[in-house]
């Protein structure tokens, strides 16, 4: 027995294959909506991962760093250093601002390290694809090559200016902004001293207030203005912790004696994609039902209208002697072709376009692998419509009347 | 195989119930033997297209008797189980138009009957070829039927139609649209094949050109038959 | 024809699905990992320290009223040069002329009572001898019988009232002569705080703030004008305490004025700080100019020092960025036959451009991984490339 399916489709080679195209680009937008989303997921887990942290400690009551602000006193963390199953501990600072390089600015994450040994601080880029490590105390800066910036550039942050001495890819907060790593005392500064404007208004009120400006008291007013443009806040405390230790009882340790807020990593990765990136997934969750339908509907359409150009062919079928299941068979295995071109397609163009993307669009083998077999049984489903058809036409208008 | 032809007894079609009944046909005697080329004759209306179909095993016939070849295929109902198979191995079609599969070439559309049978590819393309040949359309086996003539394309059509040696053809208005010399051609040919491989052909027609090489004629008038010799012209 | 179809079907497909695998394979999570790769090198690094500084003044010379009172002139202002012993500023006198006027006099009217009382004491004791002469002269009188006794009893009372007049008067002129001391001393004292209504600079310098102006009263101690010493500038510079390694006095050092960022200077560092800040957890250093930069540089400017240490011996080192985490261990990725396998190393100490010693963990030559394009672990599959997609230079 010959394919019918396989025959028809070679006959009418140009449409299907022009069908299948137009149908693939559609399945490809599927697909990219859907590696928006898991890239979106994995910003977040790129984030908690590269931080290199187990325990991330927090301002009381807050969801910071990463979902709400969080301030805390720069000296917190040697307190935690010396809790029982800590490792290390290091202060860290998040802004999300504009960094200034020449005439254009990137919006980035400043994120602010602390000094320390080579890879013995959690909070340092744990790769990099180019340059070194910040080696100097001060005023240098490696940033991921997702702001455009190079080796050797210098960039403007707040006040300071800043070379570039590395480079790294997937460092990226939670919002996909590329990060800018420099020395935690600098990004203090960046985040906590305020504007030279601000600052001048600001000795001014202290000068202005009898409480302050005693004149018995010398050294009082430059005493209160040192105090008030000094930073001495970080965002929270990584904490990475011994071999052996339990992130739960630790962290439990920490909120009990120490006060504080604390997240272990799978508490942080619930609050990034329950909260952060929650609406986010319920969008895309809504365009892919949505982008589904028209897939089905698009496929039962073009069956349909192969189907229907071929009513007199398949009444003479029937009436010489084919069978239902045969008619059907054909339609099923012309719209599964049809899909598995769109398919192949789909993939195809989906991974082509997806570093396009202004955000990280990832593609996994699962959604692919799901994907095909939904599109299969789309197709599937959407060819009953035209077998329905198919199957109620009459054999006896193949004799004319 | 040939069998002992077709034959209709009181063949009786009714449409509708009660008082809205409409018999189309009421009662209709035919006999054809093997190898006999009839044609049947009736303005429109008569009933000409209930009974090719009830011929055809297309639709259900109300009362009556069909014999195809020593079996009884219906008698007041149906007596096989599968009319399709029916169709497919025991009633060839040919119709005005060639109505050939156009996604199939040449081979495949005669081939595709045997196929539909269960015979093996090769098999069903050999007797294919068999009846190209037969046929003189056997140059053209690997063309598209959109490249064929109109003439070649009834050709293959009535060798689709003999391709699983049939005991009957049913032919509906074969020659219509084809001029006199191309409409002999073809009744000829029906003639050759029905000496050739046994087979009785029931030919409805209105076209003049042809209808005096019948040696036989019914007459279909208001659901009902009527016989008569035909001139029986020879061709020339 | 019926070949000719098929062949082009063949034509599309057998492409198509040639794409599909190929993209299944190379790109996405199933694709290799691109790395670069380096080997260990031997060689002596010159570790160096950079800290951020301001530059100050060694001596700072606030000068002010050690008694609260008025200003009454100031007599420079910022920038001026000023000499040591210069008058700068003079507070108002307030009552202290006519203290020490009134001192004067006092103290000469006392002096004139000590003259008086000297006077005094003269007489007295002229008194007190003739007295006493008397008493000898009737005392003999009195023992020939030539005068009664009573008459040497009063001659004898006599002498004691002129040893007792002379004893007073001798008092008296001692307290003159004390209050006259005394006032000396008050007056001593009004003149000196006098004298101190009056600032003067106690080395030469350059004025460098001047807080108050002609009129204002300001309390004992408040600062009116700081004076310092131009030559004796220098840089106060904190380094990270981590960083700190090896800082130690007389180590040559570079340093990049902020307004002159491209020009960097030499200079050495002349103190480290016995005294860290532990708030801000850096250690502080003082650094000198080798040579002083004309212009001198404000007050307050900020200057990035970077203090070179001596060269290390030649050790293994890797760049820094070859330094990974696994678990609490530090180590690099070594490449072996084409697999990445974590080597923990120890490392020694750094230098500026990112070089690193190892003290053990992996020998010279040994090829290990440098960047990468994801993170990777012992599983993962790399290819090793020249330089990381995706990175220009």
């Amino acid at each position: 027995m010959i394919s019918l399916a396989g025959r028809d489709i070679l006959h009418a080679w140009g449409k299907f294959v022009f069908t299948g195209v137009g149908l693939g680009l559609l399945i490809g937008v599927t697909l990219t909506m859907a590696g928006v989303y898991r890239g979106m997921v994995d910003d977040g887990k790129v984030l908690l991962n590269n931080s290199g942290a187990d325990l991330w400690v927090v301002q009381r009551d807050t969801l910071g760093p990463y979902a709400e602000s969080s301030s805390l006193h720069d000296d917190i963390y040697r307190t935690i250093l010396t809790m029982p199953g800590v490792l290390r501990a290091s202060n860290v600072t998040y802004l999300t601002m504009q960094v200034k390089k020449a005439d254009r600015d990137v919006r980035s994450m400043v994120v602010g390290v602390m000094a320390g040994g080579i890879g013995s601080v959690p909070g340092w880029p744990p790769y990099l694809v180019a340059g070194r490590q910040i080696t100097r105390g001060h005023y240098e800066a490696v940033a991921d090559i997702a702001t455009g910036f190079r080796l050797g550039d210098r960039i403007t942050i707040r006040r300071n200016q800043y070379a570039v001495v590395g480079l790294t890819r997937r460092m990226v907060s939670s919002g996909g902004d590329p990060m800018v790593f420099i020395p935690l005392k600098d990004a203090q500064e960046a985040q906590f001293l305020k504007d030279n404007d601000a600052i001048w208004q600001n000795r001014r009120r202290t000068e202005a207030n009898p409480a302050f400006n005693r004149p018995g008291v010398p050294g009082l007013v430059e005493s209160i203005d040192a105090s008030q443009s000094s930073g001495n806040s970080v965002n929270a405390v990584l904490v990475s912790l011994q071999a052996g230790a339990s992130p739960e009882d630790v962290a439990e340790s920490i909120r009990r004696w120490k006060r504080l807020t604390v997240y272990t990593k799978s508490q942080m990765e619930s609050i990034l994609t329950g909260k952060l990136i929650a609406t986010s997934a319920k969008q895309i969750a809504m365009f892919l039902v949505i982008l589904a339908v028209v897939t089905a509907a698009i496929v039962a359409f073009i069956i349909y209208t192969l189907t229907i150009d071929k009513t007199r062919e398949i009444a003479v079928l029937k009436l010489i002697g084919t069978r239902n299941r045969t008619i059907a068979a054909m339609i099923l295995q012309q719209a599964l072709a049809l899909g598995g071109i769109g398919f192949a397609v789909g993939k195809i163009s989906a991974t082509w376009a997806a570093p396009l993307f202004p955000k990280y669009v990832l593609l996994i083998p699962q959604d692919s692998i799901i994907g095909f077999f939904v599109i299969m049984l789309i197709c599937a489903l959407a060819s009953i419509i035209a077998i329905r058809m198919a199957l109620k036409v009459d054999p006896a208008e193949a004799i004319g009347g | 195989m040939a069998g002992k032809g077709i034959r209709i007894e009181g063949l009786r079609k009714r449409y509708g119930e009660g008082g809205n009944a409409v018999d189309a046909l009421k009662s209709v005697d035919m006999y054809v033997s093997p190898g006999e080329v009839v044609g049947l004759i009736g303005p429109s209306g008569s009933g000409k297209s209930t009974l090719l179909k009830c011929l055809g095993a297309v639709i259900d016939p109300t009362a009556g008797r069909m014999t195809l070849g020593d079996d009884v295929i219906y008698d007041d109902r149906w007596k096989v189980r599968d009319l399709r198979a029916l169709r497919r191995d025991k009633i060839g079609f040919v119709f005005q138009a060639p109505y050939l599969i156009p996604f199939l070439n040449v081979t495949d559309n005669v081939a595709l009957l045997p196929m539909l049978a269960g015979a093996p590819n090769a098999e069903a393309r050999a007797k294919a070829i068999e009846l190209l040949t037969a046929l003189d359309v056997q140059h053209r086996s690997q063309a598209m039927p959109s490249q064929l003539s109109g003439g070649e394309q009834q050709r293959v059509a009535i060798a689709r139609g003999l391709v699983n040696r049939p005991p009957v053809i049913l032919a509906d208005e074969p020659t219509a649209p084809l001029d006199s010399v191309r409409a002999m051609t073809v009744i000829r040919i029906l003639n050759d094949m029905a000496r050739k491989f046994e087979t009785a052909i029931i030919v409805v027609t209105h076209d003049e050109k042809i209808i005096p090489t019948f040696k036989r004629i019914y007459h279909i008038r208001d659901g009902m038959t009527h016989e008569e010799p035909g001139e029986g012209r020879k061709f020339d | 024809m019926f070949n000719r179809r098929i062949l082009s079907v063949i034509a599309f497909l057998v492409p198509l699905m040639g794409l599909l695998v190929y993209v299944a394979m190379r790109s996405g999570p199933l694709a290799p990992t691109a790395v670069t790769e380096v080997l260990v090198d031997n060689r002596a690094i010159s570790p160096g320290l950079f800290g951020v500084g301001t530059v100050e003044a060694r001596h700072v010379y606030v000068v002010g009223p050690s008694s609260p009172g008025r200003i009454r002139s100031v007599l420079v202002d910022v920038g001026d040069h000023v000499r040591a012993g210069q008058l700068l500023a003079e507070m108002d006198p307030v009552d202290l002329d006519a203290r020490v006027s009134a001192g004067d006099a006092a103290t000469g009217r006392a002096k004139n009572l000590v003259v008086s009382a000297e006077a005094k004491v003269q007489a007295a004791r002229s008194q007190f001898e003739l007295a006493d002469l008397e008493m000898r002269r009737y005392e003999k009188l009195g023992a020939s019988g030539f005068v009664s006794k009573s008459t040497v009893d009063i001659r004898r009372e006599q002498l004691k009232a002129a040893e007792a007049q002379l004893a007073s008067d001798f008092a008296a002129l001692e307290a003159a002569q004390g209050d006259h001391l005394r006032l000396k001393a008050e007056t001593g004292g009004a003149r000196q705080q006098r004298q101190n209504v009056r600032l003067v600079a106690t080395a030469d310098g350059i004025v460098t703030t001047r807080m108050a102006d002609p009129g204002t009263t300001v309390v004992a101690g408040q600062a009116l004008l700081e004076v310092i010493d131009p030559q004796s500038i220098w840089i106060n510079v904190r380094f990270d305490q981590v960083m700190a390694i090896g800082l130690d006095t007389g180590l040559p050092a570079k340093l990049n004025l902020r307004s002159r960022g491209d020009q960097p200077l030499p200079g050495r560092v002349v103190r480290v700080e016995p005294k860290a800040d532990a708030i801000t957890e850096e250690t502080m250093a003082k650094v000198v100019f080798d040579e002083l930069p004309a212009p001198l540089p404000p007050i307050g400017e900020l200057a990035e020092v970077t203090v070179n240490l001596q060269s290390l011996p030649v050790t293994p080192v890797i760049p820094n960025a070859a330094v990974q985490r696994l678990g609490e261990q530090t180590g690099v990725w070594r490449i072996d036959n084409g697999k990445p396998r974590f080597v923990p190393v120890r490392l020694g100490r750094s230098d500026l451009d990112g070089w690193v010693q190892v003290v053990e963990g992996i020998k010279p030559g040994e090829r290990i991984v440098h960047y990468s394009e994801k993170a990777i672990s012992s599983g993962s599959r790399i290819r090793v490339v020249d330089r990381i997609p995706g990175v220009g230079t």
